[in-house]
């Protein structure tokens, strides 16, 4: 008995050598970790409400994905952010698409994502409820994240990354804390992985 | 309860004593009011065995010998009590026919009079007593209190019935249609109730002899007829939040000619839930409603009616843009709502075989909203509406024997609608036959069958089929089955509404408007991408269902009565909004389509038990499920997610769903009537329970799957006294939430409210 794992085990060390030295790259595989970012403010424009008409233009919120980080425009900003509007960099390539699942089930890019970039007509992650990221409840005036909506980035830097925005008010709230007039909104909770590797795999 | 008990040992003590005599021989015979003897009669004293009556109805006083209460019953007629002393010297008693069996004649379920007892469909009458027991003003504060019903508070009071919104159950004022819905709700609080004298509840769908709208039942309100010469009441009623409703009602008649009016007036301050938040709950408003109604006839064979009513509410109010923020201002609403209808008919009946009736009936209705800025007077948004409905009827009864009574209706619509969101001014054109069997075979089945087929100049065509049936085991039990279709019309606003909003830069567009402005706003180069193909638009079908109502009517004893039905109805095609296009600014461009399929079954029982002519105790219960199918095979696909508190997501399984929103599962009523007898005071105590319902999504997958959207069961307890004094004077005094319980999620409770009230027959005669 105790022989014979042995002699499996050999074979399957050796087997795992014999497929390590085929590999022309060889490189130590890292679980890949979840990043979370906090209440990354992102205002939007101050609109009459009875006419539409901007008051008062606010800027853009630029963030990294590769490193983590808010940058200014002129960085290499991935998606950036402001009210409910997600845009991402068209200028360096970095296109976005949306699937539906478990995130920590996502392992891989599914061959059905189709990624786009923004043009000036059409975003790759759409505004509106139920379009893009989140669902607007006309009733009680919310904007929650699409529960099971995942978005996939390729980044500036050509590395693909998922992301599922968690929260839309400051603090991470329950929903059920919500209070659509109190509760500051325009706050990003959202967690991602990207793979550096360039690979499709999670 | 305490109370009520000690009156009852006085009242028990002070029977005692007068009992001191004993009754001279003989017989005593129990009889109708048509001096008949009622051989099923039975007589009951103190609590031994009741004892029957013999073949000419009479029993031996040697029987009634005692010192308690003698109580007198047959099935059919209204039981009576007597004390020893009220025996003494009498030689007959006379029951009078039950009331409820006199009065029960339902006008709604089949378009002709015909007993309660003998319809084949769920119905419940609510009579003079029931309706004034309740304490209510308006008409939501009534139908709240019976089983099944529930009110939803969504753009006003809206009647909830088998799961049901307010848009799918038609409202008649003594037969004719009332128009005027704010999001498809029609508000029952635009109905007073002072001259109401019995409302008739239709359940499950009568779209083959109403066409639209009765898809999830009817409520026909019949209003007071005088009986009198001359009559004139005055009545006020007052209640807690200044409430005040003073009202007189006036009558004439002699033998040809008859004339009602009813003037109604109604002040309110309103009421609020969040004191924090500028804008009241319910705001302070005023309504008057005037009616009069002539009914003559013209010869023997011919009857003229006509009815006239108004109805005006002005509304004031409050509310803030903005709020909490800096640039927040308050914004005064002045609200105005007017209703007027025209209603003349002509019936004539040139002989018991043949009837008809010729009816028209105008609507007008009409709204204002104006919002302003309170500090500068600046307009901030003004809304009209103006609605004008019109009918022609002809309906044919051919009485050909016996056993056969066929109806045929013929009849035409216009409607006409202008309104600050609908371009110009938009007219539909729509005619209508329906066709009516009611089969009475024997003794023991009936069968009514009915068919109507609607043509309408938008939408095209339907027909409406129900069959029902009815099956009396015995006199004392009696099963119902009726399966029918119900239909309901795209309303003014899925067809034409025109609506921008501003703010947040969508657009919604009615059906017949979505081609033409989506070109429009194509030609202007703000959309990015079409997302349903034009061709596809405009063509909105009603809203359709088939439902099954089946149930049992069981009297085991005369005092002990059971009604059960249980429903389901399936309804497919229902309305709702989706993206046609996407603007360049990212928001969408919204039209109407059919796109949903629901499901609502449940049960509903009431049970009543009558312990002495004077104590009364009842019973309801309803059971209801509803569940939307899509979402069902969304959730079957895997494709519904939910977010936990932790804002994890997780899958959602079919036990998480709830069903549709707002929808309690349990719901109830328990009810006690007493009737003082010193006194002279009649007690009505209620409890009336709503189970939980959901309320709102809160985990964001916009469906009833987490415990946190619902809203907790609660319970009413309702409590009026009243007493009617020998000059006819009638005083009432009562409280509605006596416990005062808050329910946050349903912004149309109060909390405790108090009310007295006074009616004066001024002439009576």
């Amino acid at each position: 008995m105790k022989t014979t794992i042995k002699t499996l085990l050999a074979l399957t060390l050796g087997m795992a050598l014999f497929s390590c030295d085929e590999s022309t790259d060889p490189q130590p595989v890292l679980p890949l970790e979840a990043t979370l970012v906090e209440d990354l403010a992102a205002p939007n424009d101050v609109i009459d409400r009875q006419t539409g008409t901007i008051l008062e233009e606010r800027p853009f919120v630029y963030f990294s994905l590769e490193q983590n980080a808010q940058v200014s425009e002129s960085e290499d900003w991935d998606l950036a952010f402001k009210g409910t509007t997600i845009r991402v960099n068209a200028a360096k390539n970095v296109s976005a698409a949306l699937v539906t699942g478990i995130f920590d089930q996502i392992n891989e890019v599914p061959t059905s994502a189709s990624f786009a970039t923004d043009t000036d007509s059409e975003l790759a992650i759409p505004t509106g409820g139920g379009n893009g990221w989140y669902n607007y409840n006309p009733a009680a005036n919310t904007i929650t994240p699409i529960p099971g909506r995942v978005i996939l980035v390729k980044s500036s830097a050509g590395n693909y990354s998922k992301m599922e925005i968690l929260s839309y008010y400051k603090g991470n709230p329950p929903m059920a804390e919500v209070d659509p007039f109190t509760t500051p909104s325009a706050h990003y909770t959202f967690r991602y992985v990207i793979q550096p590797n360039g690979t499709q795999i999670f | 309860m305490f109370r009520i008990n000690l009156i009852k040992i006085v009242f028990s003590f002070s029977l005692s004593l007068l009992a001191s005599l004993s009754f001279a021989e003989g017989e005593v015979k129990v009889i109708d009011q048509n001096g008949q003897p009622i051989v099923h009669a039975l007589v009951q004293v103190g609590k031994q065995k009741p004892i029957p009556v013999d073949a000419e109805g009479a029993i031996s006083l040697a029987d009634l010998v005692g010192q308690e209460s003698i109580l007198i019953f047959a099935h059919g007629y209204e039981t009576r009590t007597l004390s020893p002393e009220d025996c003494e010297g009498l030689d007959q008693i006379v029951l009078r026919t039950k009331e409820s069996a006199l009065e029960e004649v339902v006008v709604s379920a089949t378009r002709t009079d015909r007993s309660v007892e003998d319809l084949p469909m769920p119905v419940t009458v609510l009579g003079k007593e029931k309706i004034q027991q309740t304490g209510g003003i308006r008409l939501s504060e009534v139908l709240r209190e019976q089983t099944g019903l529930q009110i939803s508070s969504d753009h006003g009071a809206g009647l909830q019935m088998q799961g049901l919104d307010s848009d799918y159950i038609l409202i008649l004022l003594d037969g004719e249609p009332l128009i005027g819905r704010t999001a498809g709700t029609f508000d029952l609080d635009r109905m007073s109730v002072s001259n109401i004298e019995r409302i008739e509840i239709l359940r499950g769908p009568s779209s083959a002899i109403y066409g639209s709208e009765a898809m999830a039942g009817v409520i026909n309100i019949i209003t007071k007829t005088g009986v009198q010469p001359k009559t004139v009441n005055l009545g006020l009623r007052h209640r807690s939040f200044n409430s005040w409703n003073p009202f007189v009602e006036l009558g004439v008649r002699n033998d040809s000619w008859q004339v009602d009016g009813l003037y109604d007036y109604f002040l309110t301050d309103g009421f609020d839930l969040t004191p924090d938040v500028v804008g009241q709950t319910q705001n302070p408003y005023q309504s008057q409603t005037a009616q009069l109604k002539v009914r003559g006839k013209l010869s023997q064979k011919l009857e003229l009616s006509l009815f006239g009513r108004a109805y005006l509410e002005k509304a004031d109010g409050e509310m803030e843009t903005n709020a909490g923020s800096l640039d927040a201002s308050r914004i005064s609403i002045a609200n105005a709502l007017q209703d007027f209808n025209f209603n003349p008919s002509l019936r004539f009946k040139p002989n018991e075989k043949w009837l008809v009736s010729l009816r028209g009936m105008s609507s007008w209705y009409s709204t204002e909203s104006d919002m302003r800025f309170a500090s500068s007077g600046e307009d901030f948004d003004q809304q009209d509406f103006d609605q004008f409905y019109h009918r022609t009827e002809l309906q044919t009864d051919f009485k050909a024997d016996e056993e056969n009574l066929l109806t045929l209706g013929l009849g035409q619509i216009t409607e006409t609608v202008e309104a600050t969101r609908y371009d110009g001014k938009n007219r539909f054109d729509a005619a209508y036959a329906f066709l009516q069997h009611q089969w009475n075979p024997g003794e023991k089945i009936n069968v009514v069958s009915g068919l109507r087929a609607d043509l309408h100049s938008e939408y095209g065509s339907r027909l409406s089929p129900k069959v029902s049936a009815q099956y009396k085991f015995s006199p004392n039990f009696s099963t119902q089955v009726s399966i029918g279709s119900g239909f309901k019309a795209p309303d003014f606003r899925q067809l034409l509404l025109n609506f921008n909003n501003a703010a947040s830069g969508y657009y919604v567009f009615g059906a017949l408007l979505a081609e033409e402005s989506l070109a429009q706003l194509q030609s202007q180069g703000l959309i990015s991408q079409v997302l349903i193909q034009p061709e596809t638009f405009g063509d909105l079908d009603a809203e359709t269902s088939w439902a099954i109502n089946g149930g049992f009517r069981w009297n085991p004893d005369p005092r002990f009565r059971v009604q059960v039905n249980a429903y389901r109805n399936q309804i497919e095609n229902l309305i709702e909004t989706a993206p046609i296009a996407r603007l360049n600014s990212g928001q969408n461009v919204f039209s109407y389509f059919n796109v949903r399929s629901v499901v609502t079954q449940g049960a509903e029982i009431d049970l009543g038990y009558t312990f002495r002519e004077y104590l009364r105790f009842s019973l309801g219960y309803a059971f209801l499920d509803t569940r939307d199918l899509d979402v069902l095979d969304q959730i079957d696909a895997g494709e519904v997610f939910k977010r936990n508190a932790q804002n994890i997501t997780e899958l959602v399984a079919r036990s998480d769903y709830g069903g549709l929103f707002n929808r309690s599962r349990h719901s109830g009523n328990v009810k006690m009537n007493y009737r003082e007898n010193l006194t002279g005071i009649d007690f009505a105590l209620r409890g009336i329970y709503r189970g939980r319902f959901g309320f709102a999504d809160l985990n964001g997958n916009l469906i009833l799957d987490d415990p946190s959207e619902y809203a907790p069961g609660w319970m009413s307890v309702n409590l009026t006294a009243s007493k009617q004094l020998s000059n006819g004077i009638q005083l009432e005094i009562g409280g509605t939430n006596l416990l005062n319980t808050a329910t946050p999620n349903q912004p149309n409770n109060p909390g405790r409210v108090l009310f007295a009230g006074i009616q004066l027959p001024l002439f009576n005669e």
